[in-house]
């Protein structure tokens, strides 16, 4: 080797580098030490330069001379490739080094191609050495990764129009071709038209197309048979004039709120010359409706089967899926799911209430967990139980016998509905959570008292209750028992909040995430663990320092945090935390489910895009300011 | 005068003086090992040589430059180059001597020995490649044994002949290295300069193995048989 010949070709490596970005705004001695590393490679024409099953991105690669075709696969299983062309002065598998794992995509030379190559080792010093460099990669990521979510959104807004909504313009509406009679057409051609082709309604349009009225059936009745008009008169004279009419353009929902204003059941659709393009009745726009919000709630309410309950709750899925790739909030949909699930639960107890005589007693139908608290997902399993007032005490266990049967059968409904039977057996048939109101306040004052490990986790599944079903009130008498109790008892309070604070946010001193070392699932975080319950414990500890009786930890963070003086700045910060998470794990569990898998909460920040990841990141800070106001008011 | 060297039979030429070390780092290169010539391209060491003469005779010719760039592994690493400009010879700029190359090489212990040397060490036992490869073998063997008396013997490729067998649709004529280069759109940093020449006949060289190793020709060896095979035809026609 000698030092004269290294130098020279370096420093032409350099100087061919330097006329591209991100080289031209690198630092000499990063430069340098990029130049004096690289190797010069050779590809042949059509020759494949990397590509997924050549494992692990092993260098990043420079063209140096010639263009490579990058093929990339777009979306999750969609099977779409965009290709495009890299030329020299260009640079690939960033994405694949910073994550070290194969490329997504394919890399192949167009013609003869020559590659400066650096190896992973080394590029990732160089992402050290140099802050432009990674500045680049980093920026390269995020665009990649937006690319990919600009992608993944495409394919939601295809899905939501697939079913269409009221959004969609008339044009998309209308199916059938609009059948029109000309003004002078004979009233009784027009009825035999309508009679053989099976309309409702009949258009007149003037020469130009344009409708001038319309004919329905109902008024063949008023107009012509009850009148004793002639069947040989011009349709003109019996028809309604100036028509209702919409732009194409015009939206459904515009349709319906001009069939709703004018008393009408049809709306013509016309083009920019006035002229018909096709008729939308009532019913069209009722079917387009589908599966809308009212629709799904009236069919819950209306059921008599657990068969159609199924339908329900299959409906419930797909619109609170709709409503995910819509946009709509993690808080909302949440909410929603709740909502909706609750509908189907008290018409599920409403069914087996027929079979099942509870009358006259005192009774009340109580949810758990996330479901008691407003914030279910798309994977949910039972978390219920049963409170009930027993005057005498000699017909307890008659009495209890009967609610468990009741619940058995509601407890099968619901897991044919889609809710599956609790592992954990947190469920109104199991005798030790169908209690009198007594039993219940007896059992929470015991943890409240003796706040030992189980009974701290006890508290953190059952104080959530809210009551679905029956006497509201003895949920709320249960509520003020329990908080006469937990004043009494500062220990307890002490002892959930440092309970709450077992679990620390996922943030690392030196890596942005701490993610699971479970061998199964390298790599992840488990949101459901290190995230929600960050926030919901904690929120938790506050409703019941300070009374406040609900149990949603939106609402709970809001009302407690207001007496507590926390700032509404810092609440905000703290509630949107919580919801980005929610709707990470939503979108997570949407996908898992879409390909077949159960829905677990297993998040691999490595898969977000550098902005999610900061939102993330700032989450976590969030929930660990919480945590902070705990240690500092338990002194822990 | 070092008696291993002797022993070895290495050196041919007797008379020329070189100091105890540089027998001895002579010695040492002469008992590396040959290379395997039936290694795949892809996982040998070929070093692409250029020189800078002072006339197109080999045999009378003034040695002005010597440069070498390794391709290993197909990959060429600017680490891996090595370059000799003769004193007071600008590359590609004097075409006239001005020092006398033999005179200071006939005294023991001369520096352009020591360079020669380094030069063998870094050439090791390296398949040598050059674009016209006789005229730089014949220049190169005259100096090896004026200065260090040693006969070198190292296979020799000549992409001159191996790349009109590999792309026959494309005619550069038998010495027109620019051609190749504006062929495959290679750039020379300073055409006519050694290591820059050298430089885009590795990169000529790579091309030359990746089309080699598609026909079948994977081997050091392959090539030179390639090489051979078409000298004999058009040598004979």
């Amino acid at each position: 080797m000698s030092t004269s010949a290294v130098d020279t070709l370096i420093s032409a490596c350099i100087r061919f580098l330097q006329a591209y970005p991100p080289f031209e705004q690198m630092e000499a001695a990063a430069l340098r030490f990029l130049a004096e590393r690289v190797r010069l490679q050779h590809y042949p024409k059509g020759a494949r330069i990397l590509s997924t099953e050549m494992g692990v991105a092993p260098a990043l690669y420079i063209i140096h001379r010639g263009r490579v075709r990058a093929k990339s696969t777009v979306g999750l299983g969609s099977g779409e490739t965009t290709s495009s062309t890299l030329g020299p002065g260009q640079a690939f598998a960033i994405g694949a080094l910073m994550a070290q794992r194969p490329t997504f995509g394919s890399y192949e030379a167009v013609d003869e191609v020559f590659c400066y190559e650096l190896p992973a080792d080394d590029f990732f010093a160089l992402t050290q050495k140099s802050s432009a460099f990674n500045l680049f990669c980093t920026q390269h990521i995020a665009g990649l990764l937006k690319q990919s979510q600009q992608q993944l959104q495409l394919q939601f807004a295809q899905r939501a129009a697939e079913q269409k909504t009221m959004n969609s313009p008339l044009a998309a509406v209308v199916k059938r071709e609009a059948v029109a009679v000309p003004t002078t057409a004979a009233i009784r051609e027009v009825v035999e038209l309508m009679a053989e082709r099976h309309l409702g309604s009949m258009v007149v349009v003037d020469e130009q197309e344009v409708p001038v009225g319309i004919f329905t059936l109902s008024d063949v009745l008023k107009r012509i048979v009850l009148p004793g008009a002639s069947l040989a008169q011009p349709i003109a004279s019996v028809m309604s004039p100036a028509p209702a009419t919409l732009p194409l353009a015009a939206n459904a929902h515009d349709a319906a709120l001009l069939m709703a204003m004018r008393g009408i059941r049809h709306v013509l659709a016309v083009d920019e010359g006035g002229r018909l393009r096709g008729v939308v009745s009532e019913r069209d726009l009722f079917k387009l409706q589908g599966a809308g919000l009212r629709q799904i709630r009236h069919a819950i309410d209306a059921a008599n089967s657990v068969e159609v309950l199924q339908h329900a709750r299959r409906d419930v899925r797909q619109l609170s899926l709709t409503m995910l790739a819509e946009g709509v909030g993690a808080a909302e949909i949440t909410q929603f799911i709740s909502t909706l699930n609750d509908t189907v639960t008290r018409r599920i107890i409403e069914l087996n209430l027929e079979r099942h005589d509870l009358y006259g007693i005192d009774w009340a139908w109580l949810s758990f967990g996330s479901e008691g608290r407003d914030e279910q997902t798309f994977t949910t399993d039972q978390d219920n139980g049963i409170v009930f007032i027993c005057t005498d005490i000699m017909d307890r266990e008659l009495t209890q016998l009967r609610f468990l049967d009741f619940a058995r059968d509601v407890n099968a409904d619901l897991d044919r509905c889609g809710f599956p039977l609790c592992k954990g057996n947190i469920m109104a048939s199991n005798p030790d959570l169908c209690l009198t109101l007594e039993e219940w306040e007896e059992r929470f004052a015991r943890w409240v008292r003796m706040p030992e490990p189980q009974a701290l986790l006890n508290a953190t599944i059952f104080f959530d209750f809210r009551p679905l079903f029956g006497r509201f009130n003895l949920a709320h008498r249960l509520r003020l028992e329990l908080f006469r109790q937990t004043r009494g008892n500062p220990l307890f309070l002490r002892m959930l909040a440092e309970n709450a604070l077992s679990v620390a946010p996922p943030l690392g001193r030196i890596r942005d995430f701490v993610t699971s070392t479970d061998p199964e699932h390298p790599g992840t975080i488990d949101l459901k663990t290190y995230g929600v319950r960050l926030f919901t414990d904690a929120a938790r500890v506050f409703a019941m320092a300070n009374a406040v009786e609900a149990t949603n930890t939106v609402h709970r963070l809001r009302r407690a945090g207001a007496v507590m003086n926390i700032g509404t700045d810092d609440l905000a910060a703290s509630i949107e935390g919580f919801n980005f998470i929610q709707l990470l794990r939503l979108r997570h569990q949407h996908f898992e489910q879409e390909h077949g898998r159960p829905g677990d909460n297993l998040i691999r920040p490595d898969d977000l895009n550098e902005i999610e990841r900061r939102v993330l990141k700032e989450a976590f800070r969030q929930a660990r300011k919480l945590q902070a106001r705990l240690k500092l008011d338990y002194q822990l | 005068m070092s008696w291993f060297s002797r022993i070895l039979g290495a050196r041919s030429t007797p008379g020329v003086a070189l100091t105890a070390r540089q027998e001895q780092l002579l010695g040492g290169w002469q008992q590396l090992p040959d290379a395997d010539l039936r290694r795949s391209h892809y996982r040998c060491r070929y070093v692409v040589i250029d020189v800078e003469a002072s006339s197109g005779d080999p045999d009378t010719a003034r040695l002005l430059a010597i440069a070498a760039v390794a391709v290993v592994d197909g990959q060429v690493s600017f680490q891996d180059a090595w370059r000799l400009v003769l004193e007071g010879q600008a590359a590609g700029v004097n075409p006239a001597p001005s020092a006398d190359v033999a005179a200071t090489g006939s005294q023991a212990g001369s520096p352009l020995a020591d360079e020669l040397i380094s030069f063998l060490a870094f050439v090791g036992k390296a398949p040598m490649v050059a674009y016209n490869a006789r005229f730089v073998r014949r220049l190169l063997q005259r100096t090896l044994a004026e200065h260090l008396g040693l006969r070198l013997r190292l296979p020799w490729l000549d992409l001159a002949w191996i790349l009109p067998d590999l792309f026959r649709e494309f005619d550069a004529g038998p010495e027109r290295l620019d051609a190749w280069l504006d062929h495959f759109g290679i750039t020379s940093i300073r055409r006519h300069e050694a290591l820059s020449d050298a430089f885009a006949t590795a990169q000529l060289m790579q091309i030359a193995v990746a089309h080699a190793a598609r026909k079948g020709v994977d081997t050091p060896a392959s090539l030179r048989e390639l090489e051979k095979a078409r000298r004999h035809m058009h040598q004979s026609a």
